[in-house]
């Protein structure tokens, strides 16, 4: 398998149009890296850069301590799964994952007991005499990956590869995902938008935007000390509220509401003495209690938690905050309910990263 | 080592097409239009104009659409087609005895100067397409039935390896 290395990777197209700026990422062997953002963030053009698929316009990439940059993609040794399976119609499961091996005239016998063994991991052996037409999506999807396994690279790529499944087969094929990884011992670079499967695949999750990396971390650093605002609303669902707030003293003072510092809160807070925070709260780090007011407008029922959504504030006239109560709650529109906050996260309102308290740092 | 690349050989078989048989049907389709195109090649006039030219079309419209579909039957491994092969490939070396053979055999008076139909060249020509398309119909039939036979005899030994095992 292979460590990857990627030094101030750059991408501009030809129209001067950036769409990765100053990428930088170590990936270690048998590594499981997410690359998570909105659409248009640049995660599938630096999997594809990295594929070969794309030049790279400046930058590094060193794939096992060699420099790979300016490689052709045949020559890379890095297989690609696509959202699109990119299976031949016409040919049996067998033939598609045989192909590759097929094409660089490896021996009959050896490609046989290859495809027979990535069907065996894969679940796929009563398939092999089938079409892709007459497989369910989960199933062209392990077609996919069976036919990057098969020739055993360095580097797997996934492009959003359950995208084109409904919830249940992608949760069910994403746990095959994880298991694949950990049978193979490979090093992956998967690309998604969706941040339950970064959360749930990664061993590291690099959360992009606009095409600048946000933060490079575990699933839990991203989602319990989240580097800025925008790491902070991506990751979590329902996303993190944001209510804008001034530090006076010991006192956190919203439009509607004032909370009293902790110690270790006032401490980290004290350079913004007098200026604007921006105070986070997600939804699950908040509970019945007495911090504030909200003004309900709607309910949502999920078994052993309700979601809350309403205005902060009596009057229902601050900002929009969604909260995650414990148990079965029947609230009713324009229902004033007293909400307690666990747990708060703090953003410089111009620079938009994250404060670190002590006890974070 | 040897018998494990045989056993693999085999087993390979239940995935992979019978390529090999399928490509000799084509070449056979591939000979007989070649046949078809020159056989009426001819500066005699009006020989051919009876209603063995309607059946010879017919025919040959018959052996193209039934070694197509037997192409395609064989390459799945489907054992049923040999017989139809070895039927249709028997039919070639009939067909190289009849139209070939007669007008080869024939000739017209043209001016008063009895003019041969069909040339010893064009007629050898022809022969030779039909022949090999014959025996390209037979080989695969063979190709086909062997491998067949083979495979099936390897499935009833992993059943029954299965069923002991």
């Amino acid at each position: 398998m292979a460590e990857l290395s990627l030094q101030h990777l750059e991408k501009v197209y030809d129209n001067d149009v950036q769409a990765v700026f100053d990428f930088n990422l170590d990936v270690k062997d048998g590594e499981l890296i997410v690359l998570v953002g909105p659409s248009g963030c640049g995660k599938s053009t630096t999997l594809r850069m990295v594929a070969g698929l794309e030049d790279i316009t400046h930058g590094k990439m060193l794939l096992n301590g060699k420099d790979v940059t300016k490689a052709p993609a045949k020559d890379r040794d890095i297989a690609m799964v696509f959202q699109s399976y990119a299976l031949y119609g016409h040919m049996t499961v067998y033939e598609n994952m045989a192909f590759s091996l097929t094409l660089r005239k490896e021996d009959p016998n050896l490609i046989h007991k290859k495809v027979l063994a990535a069907a065996e991991v894969l679940d796929l052996t009563e398939q092999l005499n089938k079409k892709p037409a007459q497989l369910s999506g989960g199933q062209r999807q392990r077609v996919a990956m069976g036919r990057s396994i098969v020739r055993n690279p360095q580097l797997f790529l996934f492009d959003e590869p359950l995208s084109n499944l409904d919830a249940k087969l992608r949760s069910a094929t994403r746990r095959e995902i994880l298991l694949l990884h950990k049978r193979l011992n490979a090093t992956m670079l998967y690309v998604t938008h969706d941040q339950t499967e970064a959360l749930t695949l990664a061993d590291r999750i690099v959360c992009m935007s606009m095409g600048h990396v946000q933060q490079i971390g575990t699933p839990l650093e991203l989602y319990d000390t989240p580097a800025n605002l925008f790491v902070a609303s991506f990751i979590g669902l329902p996303p993190m509220n944001f209510i804008d707030a001034t530090v006076q003293g010991d006192q956190l003072i919203t439009n509607h509401f004032t909370l009293t510092l902790t110690p270790a809160e006032k401490k980290g807070l004290s350079a913004y003495n007098g200026k604007q925070v921006v105070l986070g709260v997600r939804p699950e780090n908040t509970c019945v209690g007495n911090d504030f007011e909200m003004k309900v407008l709607s309910n949502e029922n999920l078994g052993m938690n309700t979601l809350v959504h309403g205005h902060i504030g009596r009057d229902g006239k601050g900002e929009r905050i969604t909260c995650k109560l414990n148990g079965w709650c029947n609230y009713k529109a324009g229902d004033v309910i007293s909400i307690g906050i666990t747990r708060k996260h703090f953003f410089d309102k111009e620079s938009t990263v994250a404060i670190r308290m002590e006890e974070e740092a | 080592m040897m018998q494990d690349d045989k056993q693999i050989k085999l087993d390979r078989m239940r995935y992979t097409k019978d390529k090999l048989s399928a490509n000799l049907i084509l070449v056979a389709i591939a000979l007989d239009a070649l046949y078809f195109v020159s056989i009426y090649q001819s500066d005699v006039g009006s020989y051919y104009y009876n209603w063995s030219i309607g059946a010879s079309v017919v025919y040959n419209l018959l052996f193209l659409l039934i070694s197509f579909l037997a192409s395609e039957g064989v390459k799945s491994r489907k054992s049923g087609y040999t017989v139809t092969l070895l039927v249709i490939g028997v039919m070639q070396f009939v067909r190289m005895a009849y139209l070939p053979t007669k007008a080869h055999a024939a000739t017209v008076a043209i001016s008063g100067v009895d003019v041969q139909v069909m040339g010893n060249g064009q007629y050898c020509y022809v022969m030779i397409c039909l022949a090999l398309s014959g025996i390209c119909c037979l080989a695969a039939a063979i190709i086909s039935y062997t491998n067949n036979q083979k495979l099936a005899g390897y499935l009833r030994s992993v059943q029954n390896e299965t069923a002991k095992g």
